[in-house]
C-alpha cells in the first residue's frame, strides 16, 4: 500500500469530490453501505429482514443527524481544498512569473524603470493635488467656513474689499444661515529688544476680534484666546503668541505667559501661546492680538477688515450669499452715517460670499494642478502603452511554449493567469519605485515650488498618495496582463504544428502596437505643445517691460517707532534723510530713496483725493492708490518721469510738487502736459498740492495685470495739507553698481540701529527676487509641465523605436530578397525611415486635432498667446517628425547592414 | 450493559480507538466498528451513525486517509488509513491515555487517609 501524504493531482481531479453534490452522494454511498452491511451480517446470524433493518437503524442511531454533522464537516474539507488549490496555483504561476522575468533581466529593468518614472510622476502631482486642492483646509469642519468680502463692481472692476467691523455684528445677529463671523486685518509689528540678545525686529501679525477664533476653532496651547472684553480695549493690551514665533523668540518658555512685551511701543501682555496648527489660512503669524471691534461701536465705513464665517451646519455659501444680500440692502438705512445711500449707489457694493477653500487655493491654481495631473496622467499611460508593447513583443517570442500550454489542457484563464502574474510582478516593482520616485521628488518639489503656493505645508506622501500608486498601479497591471487575451487567437494551436511565424497573429499584434506608438505620439504632441505655451506665456511676460528696473536693486523695510515718530512728520522725515545719504555712501551704491508702496508687494487701498481743474473752481474726486515717496525713489526704482521730479530742498521747504503715474493721467484723459499743474489735496484737507510730473507706469500687481493707477505724495506734508498718517514704515530702495546688492543689507542695518536703536529693518530682498516670485507660480507650472512633456518624448521616441526594431527584425528576409534583388542601402534605409515617419505623421495630425480641441483649458494660464497658436503646433510637429526620423535611424542602419546571402539561409 | 458512563467516556476516546483500529490495516467504517466490538468482546456499545463524523473530520485534520476501493465480496466500499500524522497522533493519545489512567489508579489504590 502506498503511503502518499499529499493527494496528486490526478487523484484531486478525478477522485476526491470535490463538489457538494458529490459529496453527499459519496457519503450516502458510505452510509448506506454500512447500513447494509450490518442488515446482511443480522440476517446471517438469523433475524428475519424486517427485523435486522429495525437492529441496525437503531444502533446506528439518528441516521439524519450524523449525516448532517458529516456533511459539513465534508463542506469544511471541500473549501480548504478550493482555497489551497487557488493558493497553490497563484504561487505557482507567481513563481513562474519571477523566473521568467528573473532570466531576461533587460526586459524586467526596462519594464520597471518606465512604469516606475509613470507612477512616480503621476503620484507625485497626485499627492500635491490632493493635499492642496481635493482635502479641506486644516480646520474643525473647515467645509462650513467661507470668506466674506464687498466687491465694488461700479467702483472698480474685480476689486474686493474687506467688511467694515459692524457689519460683522450685524450679519451674525440677522442671519439664520451664519453661525458666527470673525474679523482680521494682517499687519507687521515691531517686537521690541529685551535689553539682551534679543534686538527689536519686524513679526507678522494679525489682529482679529474674538469670533476670529470661534470660527476658526482654535483652542490656546498655554493660557487663553483674545476675547470680546480685549476687543475693547484701544490700545489694545493682550496678546497671543504663534506657536512657531514661540519656539522662535521665546524657545518654547511656557513662563513666557504673563510677561509684558513692547509691541510698537505699546506694552502688551502675553495670556496665550497658539498650538502650531492655529494659523490664518495660507498665512503664519507670528503673535495676534485684539482688534479693537465691539458690537456697540458706532459703525465706520473702513471696508478693510478681513472675514471668516462660520455657516450653520447643512448650509452653502450660495445660501448665505442668498440671504445676504437683503441685509445688504438695508445698510444705507440702518448706519447712514457709514454706509450712505450715495456710497452704495456709487460703488454698486455688496456682500459676496466664497467657501474659504476656493479663496485659500484660488481657481488658478486649483486649474493649474488639474492640468498637471492630466499631464501626468498622460505620461503614465504612455510609459504604460510601452510596457504593454514590450510584452506583446514577449509574447510573439513565447507563442510556442503558450501553444504547448495550450494544447496540454490550460485554459484561456489559466493562460491569463500566467500573463497577469507576470504583469502583477513588474507593477509591483514599478509600483515601489514610484513610491520612492515619487517621495524623492515631492521633496524636489517642495524645496523648488515658490512659498507663494498655498497649502505647500500640508503636502506629505500619505497614506493616500500610497494608496493612488497602488491602485494605479493594479490597474497596469490588469490591463497589461489581459490586453494580449483579447483579440488575439492565443490558444491558436495552428502554431505549434508549422512552427512558423504565425503571421495572422503578428500582424493583429503589430496593428496593435502601432496604434499604441500612433496614440503616444499624438499624446506627446499635445503636451508639448502645451508646455511650449507655457514657456512662451513665460517669455513673454518677462519681456513685458514693468516700469521699473529691478537689476542691481535692494529694497528692505524700516520701521520706526511709532510712539516716538507717529505724531512728528519732521522728525520722520529727516531720520529717512539722514538713512539715505549715509546708505548712498555706501560703496557701490548710486542712489537710494524710501517708499510707502513698492511693486509686486503691498496692498492697494485707495484714499480718496480731490482734483482741482486750472482756472476753474471745479473739483472732481477719485480714489486713486497713493504712495508716499522721498526724493530719490524713481531713480532708485528705474521709474520714468517726466516733468520736474521730487527734490529734498524743495520737498523741505514745502514746495508741494506731487507725481501722479501715466495710468492715472489716462484715467482723467491728461496727456503729460494737462497733468502738471492739476492742483490735488486729500478729501477734507484745505492746502493743495501741485502735480509737478508724471512718472512712468509701473506694472505693480503684476507683469500680466495693468499698470497701477498710483499717485505718490511726497513724504513730508505742506502745511496744512498733513496725511492720514506719519509714514513710520517705509522701504528703503537701494540701486547699486554690482550685481551683489544683497551683501548691503548688513551694513544698511547697521546704519539704521545707529541713527535709531529702536528702529527694525525687515524684508531685505532684491527687486528681482520680488519679480520672479511674481511668475512662481508660472514658472512652477511650466517647469513641470516641461517636465512631463520631456518624460512623454522621450518614451514615445523609445516606443518607436522599440517597434521599428521589430519591424526590422520581422521583415529581415523580405529585406534580404530586396538587397538581392538589387534595393540600395540608401533605399532600404529610406524605407525603414520612412514607416517611422508615417507612424509619427499619423500621431501628429490625430495630436494636432487634440491639441486644437483641448488646449483651450490652459487659457487662464496663459499670457499673450493664444491657445491655439499655429506656429507652436507647427514646431511641435516638425519637433516629433524629427524625433520619429532619429527614432527610425538606428534600425534603418541594422536593415541595411543585413547581408542578403547570410539572411536568406536562415530563413 | 451500557450504562451511560461508558458513553460519556467514549466520547473523547472515539478518536483513539478507531486510530488504534486502523493501525492494523485500512479499513471501511463498518470493518472498523466490528474490530472494536471484537476486540472488547463486545463490551462497548458505539451509537455507530456517530463513527462518520469522527471519521471525516480525522480525514480532514489529515490523520486518515481515503479511498474508495473493493470488498472481499466486491461491493464498494470507502476505506481510512492512517497517515503519518495519525500514526503520530496515535501514540500521543496513548501515552496520554495511559498517563490519566496510571493517574486515577494510583489515587484509587491509595489507601484511606490515617
Amino acid at each position: 500500500m502506498s503511503r502518499r501524504e499529499e493527494p496528486s493531482l490526478m487523484r484531486r481531479v478525478f477522485r476526491l469530490p470535490e463538489s457538494r453534490a458529490r459529496a453527499r452522494r459519496a457519503l450516502d454511498d458510505e452510509l448506506r453501505f454500512h447500513l447494509e452491511g450490518r442488515i446482511d451480517e443480522l440476517v446471517a446470524q438469523g433475524m428475519s429482514r424486517h427485523d435486522a433493518e429495525t437492529e441496525a437503524r437503531r444502533r446506528f442511531g439518528d441516521i439524519e443527524s450524523h449525516r448532517t454533522a458529516t456533511l459539513a464537516i465534508d463542506d469544511q474539507i471541500i473549501q480548504e481544498h478550493r482555497r489551497m488549490e487557488f493558493l497553490g496555483t497563484l504561487g505557482r504561476e507567481l513563481r513562474h512569473a519571477a523566473r521568467s522575468l528573473a532570466r531576461s533581466r533587460g526586459f524586467t529593468t526596462a519594464a520597471i524603470v518606465t512604469l516606475g518614472l509613470g507612477i512616480g510622476a503621476a503620484t507625485a502631482i497626485f499627492t500635491m493635488l490632493d493635499a492642496v486642492v481635493l482635502r479641506p483646509l486644516a480646520y474643525p469642519e473647515a467645509d462650513r467656513l467661507v470668506e466674506l468680502t464687498s466687491p465694488v463692481p461700479k467702483f472698480k472692476g474685480d476689486t474686493l474689499w474687506g467688511l467694515a467691523r459692524h457689519e460683522a455684528y450685524y450679519f451674525k445677529d440677522s442671519s439664520r444661515v451664519i453661525e458666527d463671523i470673525g474679523v482680521y486685518q494682517n499687519t507687521e509689528v515691531t517686537v521690541g529688544g529685551d535689553g539682551g540678545d534679543r534686538p527689536a525686529e519686524r513679526a507678522r501679525a494679525v489682529q482679529a476680534s474674538a469670533g476670529l477664533f470661534r470660527v476658526l476653532g482654535i483652542t490656546p496651547l498655554i493660557g487663553r484666546n483674545i476675547l470680546l472684553d480685549d476687543n475693547r480695549l484701544d490700545p489694545p493690551t493682550a496678546l497671543v503668541l504663534g506657536y512657531g514665533y514661540w519656539q522662535r523668540r521665546f524657545g518654547g518658555d511656557p513662563s513666557v505667559v504673563g510677561r509684558t512685551i513692547d509691541i510698537d511701543g505699546f506694552p502688551m501682555t502675553v495670556v496665550g501661546v497658539l498650538p502650531a496648527s492655529a494659523q490664518l489660512p495660507d498665512l503664519q503669524v507670528d503673535v495676534w492680538y485684539p482688534a479693537n471691534t465691539y458690537p456697540e461701536q458706532p459703525a465706520y465705513n473702513n471696508h478693510t477688515w478681513g472675514a471668516i464665517a462660520r455657516l450653520r451646519p447643512g448650509f452653502t455659501a450660495a445660501d448665505a450669499q442668498r440671504e445676504l444680500a437683503p441685509l445688504t440692502a438695508r445698510l444705507p438705512d440702518l448706519f447712514p452715517t457709514a454706509e450712505p445711500p450715495q456710497f452704495v449707489e456709487h460703488t454698486g457694493f455688496y456682500t459676496q460670499v466664497r467657501p474659504l477653500r476656493d479663496v485659500v487655493v484660488g481657481e488658478v491654481m486649483t486649474r493649474a494642478l488639474w492640468i498637471l495631473f492630466g499631464s501626468v496622467l498622460v505620461v503614465l499611460f504612455i510609459a504604460a502603452a510601452n510596457l504593454s508593447s514590450l510584452f506583446l513583443v514577449r509574447l510573439d517570442a513565447r507563442r510556442r511554449e503558450i501553444a504547448v500550454r495550450a494544447a496540454l489542457g490550460a485554459d484561456r484563464a489559466h493562460l491569463g493567469a500566467q500573463l497577469l502574474a507576470e504583469s502583477v510582478l513588474v507593477a509591483l516593482g514599478a509600483g515601489l519605485l514610484g513610491v520612492v520616485l515619487a517621495a524623492v521628488g515631492l521633496r524636489v518639489l517642495l524645496a523648488i515650488a515658490p512659498t507663494s503656493l498655498p497649502r505647500l505645508n500640508e503636502v506629505h506622501l500619505g497614506a493616500a498618495g500610497i494608496a493612488f500608486a497602488a491602485g494605479g498601479s493594479l490597474v497596469v497591471a490588469l490591463v497589461l496582463g489581459l490586453l494580449p487575451l483579447f483579440g488575439s487567437s492565443l490558444l491558436d494551436l495552428t502554431l505549434l504544428r508549422d512552427g512558423a511565424r504565425g503571421a495572422t497573429m503578428s500582424r493583429r499584434r503589430h496593428v496593435v502596437r502601432a496604434a499604441l506608438v500612433v496614440s503616444q505620439v499624438a499624446l506627446s504632441l499635445v503636451l508639448i505643445t502645451a508646455a511650449g505655451l507655457m514657456v512662451r506665456s513665460f517669455r513673454n511676460l518677462r519681456s513685458v517691460q514693468p516700469g521699473f528696473s529691478a537689476d542691481g536693486v535692494l529694497a528692505m523695510t524700516i520701521a520706526v517707532p511709532a510712539q516716538q515718530y507717529g505724531r512728528d512728520y519732521g522728525k520722520t522725515s529727516a531720520f529717512y534723510e539722514q538713512l539715505i545719504s549715509r546708505v548712498e555712501q555706501l560703496p557701490g551704491v548710486v542712489v537710494a530713496g524710501v517708499s510707502e508702496k513698492i511693486p509686486l508687494r503691498g496692498s492697494n487701498l485707495c484714499t480718496g483725493v480731490n482734483i482741482q481743474v486750472p482756472d476753474s473752481n471745479d473739483l472732481v474726486g477719485d480714489c486713486p492708490s497713493t504712495s508716499l515717496i522721498s526724493p530719490g525713489y524713481f531713480e532708485a526704482m528705474g521709474i520714468r518721469i517726466a516733468g520736474d521730479p521730487l527734490t529734498w530742498s524743495g520737498m523741505n521747504q514745502h514746495d508741494g510738487r506731487m507725481i501722479v503715474s501715466g495710468a492715472f493721467a489716462d484715467l482723467h484723459h491728461w496727456t503729460t502736459r494737462d497733468a502738471i499743474g492739476h492742483g490735488m489735496n486729500f478729501q477734507g484737507r484745505d492746502s493743495w498740492y501741485r502735480v509737478s510730473g508724471v512718472a512712468g507706469d509701473v506694472l505693480a500687481d503684476g507683469f500680466d495685470k495693468p499698470p497701477v493707477s498710483l499717485v505718490y505724495f511726497p513724504m513730508l506734508p505742506i502745511a496744512g495739507g498733513r496725511l492720514w498718517g506719519v509714514p513710520t514704515e517705509m522701504n528703503l530702495v537701494v540701486r547699486t553698481k554690482s550685481g551683489n546688492a544683497m551683501a548691503l543689507a548688513p551694513a544698511i542695518t547697521r546704519i539704521v540701529s545707529e541713527l535709531e536703536p529702536a528702529a527694525a529693518t525687515a524684508n531685505a530682498t532684491l527687486m528681482n527676487t520680488l519679480v520672479a516670485k511674481s511668475m512662481a507660480r508660472r514658472t512652477f507650472t511650466m517647469m513641470l509641465l516641461g517636465i512631463a512633456a520631456a518624460m512623454a518624448l522621450l518614451l514615445s521616441v523609445v516606443g518607436l523605436y522599440g517597434v521599428l526594431s521589430y519591424v526590422v527584425g520581422q521583415r529581415r528576409g523580405e529585406i534580404a530578397i530586396r538587397m538581392a534583388l538589387g534595393a540600395q542601402v540608401a533605399q532600404v534605409g529610406r524605407m525603414v525611415v520612412g514607416q517611422s515617419v508615417r507612424l509619427a505623421g499619423l500621431g501628429v495630425a490625430i495630436g494636432v486635432v487634440a491639441a486644437l480641441a483641448s488646449m483651450h483649458v490652459l487659457q487662464s494660464l496663459l499670457f499673450g498667446v493664444k491657445p491655439t497658436d499655429p506656429l507652436l503646433l507647427g514646431l511641435s510637429a516638425l519637433l516629433l517628425i524629427a524625433v520619429a526620423v532619429a527614432a527610425g535611424w538606428l534600425p534603418a542602419r541594422r536593415a541595411a547592414s543585413i547581408d542578403p546571402a547570410e539572411a536568406l539561409r536562415s530563413e | 450493559m451500557a450504562a451511560p458512563t461508558d458513553r460519556e467516556l467514549l466520547r473523547g476516546t472515539l478518536d483513539m480507538l478507531v486510530l488504534k483500529t486502523l493501525s492494523w490495516a485500512p479499513m471501511h467504517g463498518l470493518a472498523v466498528l466490528r474490530w472494536i466490538e471484537y476486540a472488547t468482546h463486545e463490551r462497548l456499545e458505539i451509537e455507530e451513525g456517530a463513527l462518520y463524523p469522527c471519521l471525516h473530520r480525522m480525514e480532514q485534520r489529515g490523520w486518515l486517509l481515503a479511498d474508495w476501493g473493493y470488498t472481499d465480496q466486491g461491493r464498494k466500499a470507502k476505506f481510512y488509513r492512517l497517515s503519518a500524522a495519525g500514526r503520530r497522533q496515535l501514540s500521543a493519545e496513548v501515552s496520554r491515555w495511559q498517563h490519566y489512567t496510571e493517574t486515577i489508579g494510583l489515587l484509587l489504590s491509595a489507601g484511606p487517609a490515617t
